[in-house]
């Protein structure tokens, strides 16, 4: 994957090869411009590889345009950023059924609602974004990416804005939600107690993705 | 504090692209107080500064008679008195044209203040003589423009054929009402017998016109002292000036106001505008701070900025609104004796410029406040707009200018009565406004689980958006809102004028309406109108002039409440009822029966009756032609303002008024077509009788309307253009939030074609709430308008309106929602790439 730029041809991943199998629950670590955040928009479809393929479930991606990509992300995927993203405009409970919704489902204020007291925000659920604290949001955004079952669920920093004791919780919700679940994880992260807590680690370095020795269990 | 003001300077000129909004409401918003206040100052100052000359002396005795020789001595012991005389009558051209004038005739010594200028130039004197046999006229410009009529050009005066000699160029004293009542016709005194329009019928009015050192009032006492049973009027130029000045206040006031409006809404734009350009400047404020800038001298660099941007467009506006004012003052010196003075500029000039400087302050601070109390770490980390909050001081400081812009508000406004209106008017479309977003929320709110809207993913999404904190709506309702509101209102009422004009009038109207026939044209006067083939009806009713003298026993003259006394001496036209003829209205007591032929009975015209505290029931006392006549009141009544013809003042039971007859009023039914033929025909064979054809005034009515129509719709599109840029500036800054809010829906999953159609129905929902509130505020001021001011139904027009409200904020929301969808370049990856 490169980007050309004024200045030039910019390499930002080179002959990268990632299987993740169903279930899966893979944490990527490496510097910043490392392209670990290209990664994740190669693997959602938001970006086209300049070579290769990405597939989802033996569907190849690049192939696709973007009303079925969007539709692919809608089904299958997805995704909780570091910056949170709700829609100020929404309540919790409508950003948490914000999914469901796009997707045309009655019951999206139900499932939304029982997912938003599993989260332990029952008594945040006409809260504006704006009205919550940060593992709030966060804790929202966790919500929202698993209300419609993904089988895909993208995480790009997710304790990144929050402090210590805040990010572990919603780390630990992060992952007991996914256990629960089984869905598929791929995790960017600088955090290692987070990348332990994966079932492989891979480090991206210059645009080079390698695997990490096996990580020590959290358990 | 010099690196604060380069540092303002150099910032602002990198980064000032998103202003133009700022400086262009502000400078529509003070152009608009500028021009309103400018107009008003140089039509004011210039009218009431000529006061004296505008009314012809420092008093004026009116009489329907020449005054006698000891009066005249008296006056001219104690000042100069020059003598105008004038009646209405009909000018003929020698194409056989013909048209009502006031014909003007005066000795040497008018006029005592200002001069009478001439085209081609000469001496009032000199134009007006007995040349090559012929009497010279002078013409006012209105009336030659209308007739065609050029120097060396012939008209007919009654008997009389004169050659018109001159157009007038300035004429010091001519009437306020000169191109309604009549326009002016200079002649010589020495001419007017050769008219044979003297005659005892006739409406002459005497106008002793005194200047005086003495101070008006007491000479109005003395002379009304020495001559206690004398019959005429006097006037002193204050009570004019008065007069005169509370009608220019309201009008000044109306202009202000429109002004003042056009800032309001512009005020917004301000707020708006600078919200966006300083959540741009969020990084550079962050590093300011970070490097130690404090938080006084941060804001003082920005205040600086907005200073800046103020006194510049303000002072651009101003130098507009100056231009206008001047330009609107020349159109004004056509019609009115105006000399406009640049010096008269400055105050309104100025009081603009501050109005803009502290508009802006009082918009801009609250956003400065909430931008400049960002705390760095939180700007860095990108979550600065999430839980910013204004610190209490800046809305300290924006309140104080608020308070002052009021205060100034109510110093400026001529009348004070229409500056509290319009504070209080702002309060209330505030809170109705309010009101109207806390409904609309709980409504979206209650919509929110309605199982209509389940599925409906795009509507439920607009209806979120437009409730949502920051949303459009407020800003969008309170501008296109307000500026709806007038247009709204200006529609309603112009439509009800023209309505009126074009529908009810001719209806009822007749098609020539006539003064001064005499008894004994009587007969001759019904053959030539009945020649006339589509003649339906001919009204004629006597017409008498008298005095109320007693009521009840007590005399006026002699009332110790200086109105009634005066008002004694004031002259009535009386007449009978005849069918009702002149198409009054009875509001209190009660008619007498047709066949009643009693001791005479009065019903009275309920100004007069007010203004006297007169009840039914009273005995009345007249004096008409120096005999009395009593009868008792029995009824009051008004006239239908826009339909009375003739102003009847006291309706007589029939024969009450037989021996004083005189002079005949009449008003004859036929075609408009055939109005023209019968004028002509009567101003041909008895040319003192005064014709005046309802077409005509329609016409001048109807031009007079179209000119008001042409000013309200100059206004109207100002502020709307004031109240587009705000929403300009609205759709700007909500177009980053709308990016930020499809990028994510995108990466969500939602398709381009349902964010478009959740921004387009965002958007009419946005035309139709606005509309919705146009219309009824619209309507309500509309309908105060109509009711209180014009005395007008206000019909089944609202349609009207509705679809001017309707048509305009779909349109121009349309352009809005057009735009941000041809912008709407969605960037779901930046969402990942800034991580927040």
């Amino acid at each position: 994957m490169h980007y050309t730029t004024g200045a030039g041809r910019v390499d930002v991943l080179k002959d990268v090869d990632l299987d993740v199998a169903p279930g899966e629950r893979v944490a990527i670590a490496g510097p910043s411009g490392s392209g670990k955040t290209t990664l994740l928009l190669l693997l959602a479809g938001l970006e086209r590889p300049s070579a290769g393929s990405v597939a989802l479930e033996g569907m190849a991606l690049e192939r696709l345009g973007p009303d079925a990509l969007a539709d692919l992300r809608r089904e299958r995927v997805g995704f909780v950023f570091q910056g949170f993203h709700l829609v100020p405009s929404l309540s919790a409970l409508d950003n948490v059924a914000l999914p469901l919704e796009i997707a045309g489902r009655r019951d999206a204020r139900e499932k939304a609602r029982a997912l938003l007291g599993k989260v332990g925000l029952a008594h945040r659920l006409g809260h504006l974004p704006a009205q919550l604290s940060g593992g709030e949001q966060q804790r929202v955004a966790i919500a929202r990416a698993l209300v419609h079952s993904p089988r895909l669920l993208l995480a790009d920093e997710p304790t990144g804005n929050l402090d210590d004791h805040t990010g572990a919780a919603v780390s630990g919700l992060l992952f007991d939600l996914n256990a629960e679940a089984g869905t598929t994880l791929v995790l960017v992260t600088h955090n290692l107690e987070m990348a332990e807590r994966c079932d492989r680690v891979m480090r991206l370095h210059e645009g080079e993705l390698s695997e990490l020795a096996p990580p020590l269990r959290a358990s | 504090m010099r690196f604060l003001l380069r540092f303002a300077w150099r910032d602002l000129r990198s980064g000032s692209r998103s202003l133009w909004v700022f400086s262009g409401c502000l400078m529509l918003g003070v152009a608009l107080v500028a021009a309103g206040g400018g107009l008003f100052r140089q039509v004011a100052g210039g009218l009431l500064a000529e006061s004296r000359a505008l009314f012809g002396g420092d008093l004026e005795v009116r009489s329907g008679e020449p005054l006698r020789p000891a009066e005249l001595s008296w006056m001219r012991a104690r000042g100069e008195v020059s003598l105008l005389m004038e009646f209405r009558t009909m000018l003929r051209t020698s194409s056989g044209q013909t048209h009502l004038v006031e014909l003007q005739s005066f000795d040497e010594r008018y006029p005592l203040y200002g001069e009478v200028s001439l085209r081609p130039a000469s001496s009032l004197r000199e134009a007006l003589a007995l040349r090559d046999g012929s009497w010279g006229v002078a013409l006012d410009p209105v009336l030659a423009q209308r007739l065609g009529l050029a120097p060396g050009d012939s008209v007919q005066l009654g008997a009389l054929t004169a050659a018109v000699r001159a157009r007038i160029e300035r004429q010091p004293d001519r009437s306020l009402r000169a191109d309604w009542a009549g326009l002016p016709v200079l002649i010589a005194g020495e001419a007017l017998p050769a008219t044979q329009l003297v005659q005892p019928a006739s409406r002459i009015s005497y106008r002793y016109r005194v200047k005086t050192a003495e101070e008006p009032g007491a000479w109005r006492s003395a002379f009304a002292a020495a001559f206690p049973d004398a019959d005429w009027e006097v006037r002193t130029f204050a009570e004019r000036s008065e007069r005169l000045a509370r009608a220019l206040r309201q009008i000044g006031s109306g202009l202000l106001l429109i002004g003042f409006s056009a800032l309001f809404i512009g005020g917004l734009g301000v707020f708006n505008s600078v919200h966006a350009y300083l959540q741009g400047k969020l990084g550079t404020l962050a590093t300011l701070r970070t490097l130690g800038l404090r938080d006084r001298r941060l804001a003082a660099t920005y205040v600086c900025q907005i200073l800046i941007l103020a006194g510049g467009a303000s002072l651009a506006g101003a130098l507009l609104g100056g231009a206008l004012a001047i330009a609107g003052a020349a159109l004004a010196a056509e019609r009115l004796p105006l000399a406009p003075a640049l010096a008269r500029l400055a105050a309104p000039l100025a009081l603009a410029w501050l109005f803009g400087v502290l508009t802006a302050l009082a918009f801009a601070l609250p956003a400065l406040g909430r931008a400049v109390s960002a705390p760095p770490a939180m700007l860095f980390r990108g979550l600065a707009a999430a839980g910013l909050r204004t610190p209490a001081a800046y809305w300290g400081w924006a309140a104080v200018c608020g308070v002052v812009v009021v205060g100034l508000v109510l110093t400026s406004i001529p009348d004070a009565r229409f500056g509290i209106g319009f504070i209080l008017a702002c309060a209330l479309l505030l809170a109705l406004l309010e009101g109207l977003v806390r409904a609309l929320r709980t409504s979206s709110r209650a919509l929110r689980d309605h199982p209509l809207l389940a599925g409906r993913f795009a509507l439920r999404l607009a209806l979120a958006n437009l409730n949502r904190p920051g949303s459009p709506l407020r800003p969008a309702l309170l501008s296109l809102g307000s500026a709806l509101t007038l247009l709204v209102a200006s529609t309603l009422v112009v439509a009800a004028l023209l309505r009126m004009l074009n529908e009810t009038v001719p209806e009822r109207a007749p098609a020539l309406v006539f003064y001064d026939v005499a008894p004994a044209q009587l007969d001759e006067f019904r053959k030539l109108v009945g020649g006339s083939p589509s003649l339906e009806r001919l009204d004629l009713a006597p017409l008498v002039l008298g005095r109320l003298v007693q009521v009840n026993a007590e005399s006026l003259r002699e009332s110790a409440d200086v109105e009634r006394a005066l008002e004694s001496r004031d002259e009535h036209k009386l007449s009978y009822r005849l069918g009702n003829f002149d198409n009054v209205v009875l509001t209190r007591g009660r008619w007498w029966p047709d066949e009643y032929r009693g001791s005479p009975l009065v019903a009275m015209e309920d100004r007069e009756a007010d203004q006297l505290g007169l009840k039914v029931g009273d005995r009345l006392r007249f004096e008409i032609l120096g005999e009395p006549l009593e009868a008792q009141l029995v009824a009051i009544y008004a006239q239908r303002r826009f339909e009375a013809r003739f102003w009847l003042e006291g309706i007589f039971s029939d024969g009450a008024l037989d021996p004083f007859i005189s002079r005949y009023v009449g008003a004859a039914y036929l075609d408009p077509g055939e109005a023209i033929a019968a004028q002509n025909r009567i101003a041909t064979a008895a040319p003192a009788i005064v014709t005046v054809r309802t077409e005509g005034i329609l016409a001048e009515a109807r031009a007079l309307l179209a000119r008001a129509g042409s000013g309200l719709a100059v206004i109207a599109a100002v502020t709307l253009a004031a109240s587009l840029l705000v929403l300009a500036s609205v759709v700007a800054s909500s177009r980053a939030r709308q990016v930020y809010d499809a990028s994510v829906l995108h990466t969500l999953g939602a398709r381009l074609a349902v964010i478009r159609r959740s921004l387009q129905l965002e958007y009419a929902l946005l035309a139709l709430v606005t509309s919705l509130f146009a219309v009824a505020a619209g309507t309500a001021l509309a309908g105060f308008v109509m009711h209180y001011r014009l005395q007008l139904e206000t019909g089944d027009t609202w349609w009207l309106g509705a679809a001017t409200a309707l048509v305009i904020s779909s349109s121009s929301l349309g352009l809005g929602a057009g735009y941000v969808l041809r912008r709407l370049r969605l960037a779901p990856a930046q969402l990942l790439r800034d991580g927040g």
